[in-house]
């Protein structure tokens, strides 16, 4: 499976949007762009994961590093669009209480 | 005399019958010397240089022509050659760090392993199997002299050396904790503490903590961020998801794990799991957790030993016998 | 024992194709097969490559050397630039710095019969290869 990803670079805001699986094979890739984006200070980078139906625990490591780097580099992420099943990784491992995640948006059916 | 010149004969007869006759079976030949040309590490310029020898032999007075070009062929098949025995040389050290891998999985396999208590009015079933070598899976059981249980299941992200790694750490902070300390909560904020000051940024662990009173029949519990496990209720013949709340281990240092407990009466099971049970998929498709009940109402009047290889068995199955994640089950039966 | 020693200079590119003839040529006189002239062609090209890329200059020499029955072509690459920090790193297959194709150092190794490197950081190498005339 893969995983497509598009920057859209706005000045102080990233956007990125996410298509298909977050897992072991993908998540180095996604690592490797989004880490650069939340090192940078007083940029808001905003994950959209409304295409995004599949994520496993490694997926989450990496937004936990991005996170980390967020709050070392004092910029922001903020995660929209999470489709359900993906949203209750986030709600079991306790991470909705430390990432900003928009959940008014749901993303997939 | 060279190896390859005792082969030059053979190969200039089985050339010269190919030039006349153009027939197969001296192509099959050509494909044996091949084979045996690799066998004894004959090296792609070799054989270049016995074909323009024979050919030599053969038509003396070759074109000066088609002679340069052949010595063009023979410069040109060096790096081949080299690249060839490199790649021989790469082949033998992947065999050796694979079977240095399988030293190291038997190794953790001795490191964690854990013994299955006997417990009196509570009948355990547990399995855990790698979709690798190494499992990123955990479990333990500890006892007291009050014939308490501690039960612990965990699972590290990320799958092969690196969790398996995180794991004996986890292993041994665990053993390290006094006997007389097993409540849950506090078990799990002194893992979080361990976990946050010693594992890389991306590197997590949940776990799912549990403390059984044999006197009381209560199982008290907490859960740093684990799948959610199912309570059976006899009674009602009913199942319950354990929700908890609580973050995974090792990403705030300040953590803190409520405790939860639940009464298990006769027949009642606590069913404990890591994700590789609930995440298993087949092809494209999600298992929903319904099935997942369904499999386990399928098996769970067995002994609880039994009824969790026949779940995994069964998952298995399901997957084609290619596992995508660790495996982890447990029943704990009144 | 006569020793005879010939010197090819390494500062531009071109430098390496005057030094692969000059071993071929070497190679020739001593009785070599046309696969080992091309072999030794080739590990001067790598040595003479390795100065060019690292060093900027540097020198090939060759010298026709013999013990009791025996001869042999020695090639000695010597440079003064940055050195090697870690020797058996650099002779591990596949770790090559320059990012090519390039059969790098073992690939020199296997091409001669004989393979000695001196080396220390900040302070130069010289590697020293032999290849024996085969009977």
């Amino acid at each position: 499976m893969n995983l497509n990803i598009e920057v859209n670079d706005q000045g102080l805001t990233q956007s990125v949007k996410l298509a298909g699986e977050i897992d072991a094979y993908t998540a180095p890739k996604l690592k490797e762009a989004l880490l650069p984006l939340v090192k940078k200070a007083n940029v808001t980078v905003i994950v959209d994961l409304e295409h995004v139906n599949y994520m496993d625990s490694t997926g989450l490591g990496v937004f936990i590093s991005a996170l980390k780097a967020a709050k070392e580099y004092e910029s922001e992420l903020k995660l929209v669009s999470l489709q359900d099943r993906v949203h209750r990784l986030f709600e079991i491992t306790g991470l909705e209480n430390i990432i900003n995640i928009d959940s008014t948006v749901r993303g997939g059916k | 005399m060279e190896p390859f010149q005792f082969n030059l004969e053979n190969y200039r007869k089985v050339l010269e019958r190919y030039i006349n006759t153009e027939d197969e079976s001296s192509l099959y030949q050509a494909e044996q010397f091949s084979k045996l040309s690799m066998q004894n590490n004959i090296l792609p310029e070799e054989i270049i240089n016995i074909h323009i020898q024979a050919l030599k032999d053969l038509y003396p007075e070759l074109p000066k022509e088609i002679d340069a070009s052949l010595n063009f062929l023979l410069e040109t098949m060096i790096s081949y050659g080299l690249a060839y025995q490199q790649f021989q040389t790469l082949r033998q050290k992947q065999g050796e760090l694979e079977s240095e891998i399988s030293i190291a999985a038997n190794m953790q396999q001795t490191l964690l392993s854990t013994y299955k208590p006997k417990i009196e009015g509570l009948d355990i079933g547990a399995v855990s199997v790698p979709a690798n070598i190494m499992n990123g899976d955990y479990y333990h059981f500890v006892t007291d002299q009050n014939n308490n249980l501690g039960i612990a299941v965990a699972d590290v992200i990320g799958k092969g050396i690196p969790a398996a790694l995180a794991m004996s750490m986890i292993k041994y902070s665990l053993d390290s904790f006094p006997k007389t300390q097993r409540n849950p909560s506090i078990i799990l904020e002194n893992l979080n503490r361990v976990v946050e000051r010693n594992v890389d940024t991306s590197m997590f662990i949940t776990m799912f903590y549990g403390l059984f009173d044999a006197e009381s029949s209560k199982l008290q519990y907490a859960s740093a961020g684990h799948e959610p496990g199912f309570y059976y209720c006899a009674k009602s013949d009913e199942f319950f998801e354990i929700t908890t709340k609580g973050m995974v281990l090792g990403v705030t240092s300040d953590s803190t794990y409520e405790q939860y407990e639940i009464e298990m009466d006769q027949e009642d099971i606590v069913i404990l799991l890591t994700d590789g049970v609930t995440e298993c998929r087949v092809g494209d498709q999600f298992i929903e957790s319904d099935e997942v009940l369904k499999v386990i109402r399928e098996y769970m009047h067995l002994p609880a030993q039994e009824a969790v290889e026949r779940v995994y068995r069964h998952f298995e199955k399901l997957q084609d016998f290619q596992l995508r994640d660790d495996f982890t089950l447990i029943f704990l039966k009144k | 024992m006569s020793t005879t020693q010939t010197c090819v200079h390494i500062k531009k590119e071109w430098d390496i194709v005057g030094a692969r003839q000059m071993g071929r040529e070497k190679a020739k006189e001593l009785g070599f097969g046309t696969v080992d002239q091309a072999r030794i062609a080739t590990a001067i090209s790598e040595l003479a490559r390795n100065i060019y890329l690292y060093a900027e200059t540097g020198k090939i020499y060759y010298e026709v050397v013999s013990d009791l029955n025996r001869v042999g072509l020695k090639i000695i690459a010597s440079d003064n630039g940055p050195g090697i920090s870690d020797i058996s790193k650099m002779m591990e297959d596949g770790f090559s710095t320059s990012g090519g194709l390039g059969a790098g150092l073992p690939g020199v190794k296997r091409l001669m019969d004989d393979f000695d490197i001196d080396s220390e950081e900040n302070n130069g190498t010289t590697i020293t290869a032999i290849k024996w005339v085969r009977k």
